[in-house]
């Protein structure tokens, strides 16, 4: 049951785009206010999908130790490197690199998988965007209790920076939340486009610093680490659980990349919100 | 006060087939320029509605008829905020509810309970609010303890029931339905009726489609004719009704079909 819904369509012009934009600005804090509903949707997704099994959403805990432990064991030989110096880094990479390429990735399917509320209720779209936030936090909070364990093993105490992760991961989610509602919208008109999102975000991975460390990289490439935007968002939330401090690039690139993403984003959404039901 | 308010209100579906829904097509296309020009590079539009002018207000209950494909389910979905005009301007003030697929947004997984709180959710209610409707859906529905088990234990007809009391159970200033809907059995059928009924009578503004006419003369006191995508008459329910009989809407396809270089 909506409150009110009104709609408006003025002939193309300045005072049609006003239009557009307010009503782009009255679902965005629809969306905000009906917190219940997407908290609501985004916990039944996953637990409808370890509903049936006997661990239940703690199989997402699991698939991530055995994935780190394999990995973690057969790239440190590879790499020559000692367990303890590259395992926790590794860990740790992976564990933020899930977050980030599944924000990415399930970006794709935010409204194409909405189809069926969006042809019946009025709903703000961008209800479904912080569903698909929702779902990416909770099995990031999963993961993240893989973290304590490796202090222990490794010994690492992570001091006061650990702090600074949670900055780092509001961050990533208000970036997450823009390419949600960007990518949800383009991937509902062009059915092509999951699959380039998807190979695109399996090249970032190997380009991203998640298995190799900077270090490794010959000084001449310095620009594979320090213009990637995935590395700094990356870097944002694993240093301080690494118990480093993120450099002050990777702060300066992650609000910049908020920034330029709202900017590009806004327009967009408000000139295409109506249409993305006729795209379903 | 609801209201609604439809003004010139045109809708245009583009259908889409697998080449004007691809990226990389999309993309040849702009880079090939005008070289080639053939139909499938453009999009086909459907014109579901066409210069739909309509005000409701309190009191208000329109029924819709018209032939298949007339487009009386898209005028509903305009009028519940679903579609947005490509052209016009459509403006609905009021709480609606769309009574056309009363079992959405619910879990099978989840049981009878968390349904309803689902769905109460849904219509933006808090716990506590869900909470109070709990012993009326308990009531009406007599499903008892199958209210604590997941909802892929129920019979089909339990089901309806389930989603028939919830979906019933708060009324909306406009109330919209396609076709009268119905549930379960005989002695369940009477019941619903009546809370139905009750429903509708209680709502401000009531919208329906049907094919049945004796559906629109009992709860409607205006009546809108519709032909491909227009509303060709609408007064008094019996002038509709003998105007609909006397065969002056001629049975058709759906909208007109033209094709035309979109840009969305």
């Amino acid at each position: 049951m909506s409150s009110v819904a009104e709609v408006t369509n003025a002939p193309p012009g300045p005072k049609r785009m006003r239009e557009e934009l307010a009503l782009a600005r009255r679902d965005l804090q629809r969306g905000l206010g009906d917190w219940r509903t997407w908290l609501l949707l985004g916990w039944n997704d996953i637990r409808q999908r370890y509903q049936r099994s006997r661990v239940g959403q703690f199989w997402i805990t699991v698939s991530m130790l055995v994935n780190i432990a394999a990995l973690g064991v057969i790239y440190s030989y590879l790499f020559r490197m000692s367990m303890a110096d590259y395992l926790p880094s590794l860990a740790m990479g992976i564990i933020v690199w899930a977050l980030i390429a599944g924000m990415v990735t399930e970006a794709c399917s935010v409204f194409t998988s909405a189809e069926h509320y969006l042809r019946q209720v009025p709903m703000a779209k961008s209800i479904f965007v912080h569903r698909m936030l929702v779902r990416g936090l909770i099995t990031f909070a999963h993961n993240i209790a893989i973290v304590p364990l490796l202090y222990l093993v490794f010994g690492i105490r992570p001091g006061w920076r650990i702090a600074l992760a949670p900055i780092g991961l509001a961050i990533v989610t208000v970036n997450g939340f823009w390419i949600g509602l960007l990518v949800g919208s383009l991937c509902a008109r062009f059915r092509d486009l999951p699959q380039i999102v998807a190979s695109f975000m399996q090249i970032a991975f190997f380009v991203t610093p998640v298995m190799w460390k900077p270090g490794q990289l010959p000084p001449t490439m310095w620009w594979v680490v320090d213009l990637n935007p995935f590395a700094s968002l990356l870097a944002l939330i694993r240093e301080p659980l690494l118990g480093g401090v993120p450099g002050r690039s990777a702060y300066v690139i992650g609000f910049a990349v908020m920034a330029i993403g709202f900017i590009v984003t806004i327009p967009f959404f408000a000139r295409f919100r109506g249409r993305i039901i006729y795209w379903l | 006060m609801p209201t609604i308010s439809l003004q010139q209100v045109t809708i245009e579906f583009p259908i889409y087939n697998a080449r004007t829904r691809s990226l990389t097509g999309e993309l040849f296309r702009r880079a090939v320029g005008g070289r080639i020009t053939s139909n499938h590079n453009r999009i086909v539009l459907v014109t579901a509605l066409q210069d739909i002018n309509l005000e409701l207000g309190d009191g208000d209950r329109l029924g819709l008829i018209g032939h298949n494909g007339a487009g009386k389910s898209t005028l509903l979905r305009v009028l519940a905020g679903i579609y947005e005009p490509s052209s016009g301007q459509a403006r609905i003030n009021g709480s609606v509810a769309s009574l056309t697929d009363i079992t959405m947004g619910m879990d099978i997984e989840s049981t009878g309970y968390e349904n309803i709180l689902l769905r109460g959710v849904f219509l933006g209610m808090h716990g506590a609010q869900v909470r109070r409707l709990i012993p009326d859906i308990e009531e009406f529905t007599e499903l008892g303890e199958f209210l604590k088990l997941p909802l892929r234990t129920y019979s089909t007809g339990m089901m309806l029931r389930l989603a028939f009391a919830i979906t019933t159970a708060v009324i909306p200033e406009i109330l919209i339905m396609d076709e009268m809907i119905g549930a379960g059995d005989a002695a369940f059928l009477t019941k619903a009726t009546a809370r139905l009924n009750q429903m509708i009578s209680q709502s401000r503004i009531f919208v329906i489609a049907s094919h049945d006419i004796e559906i629109i003369r009992r709860f409607c006191n205006k009546a809108a004719l519709m032909e491909t995508g227009r509303i060709v008459y609408m007064g008094p329910v019996e002038q509709i009704i003998s105007a609909y009989r006397n065969g002056e809407s001629r049975p058709g396809p759906g909208g007109q079909l033209t094709t035309a270089a979109m840009d969305t």
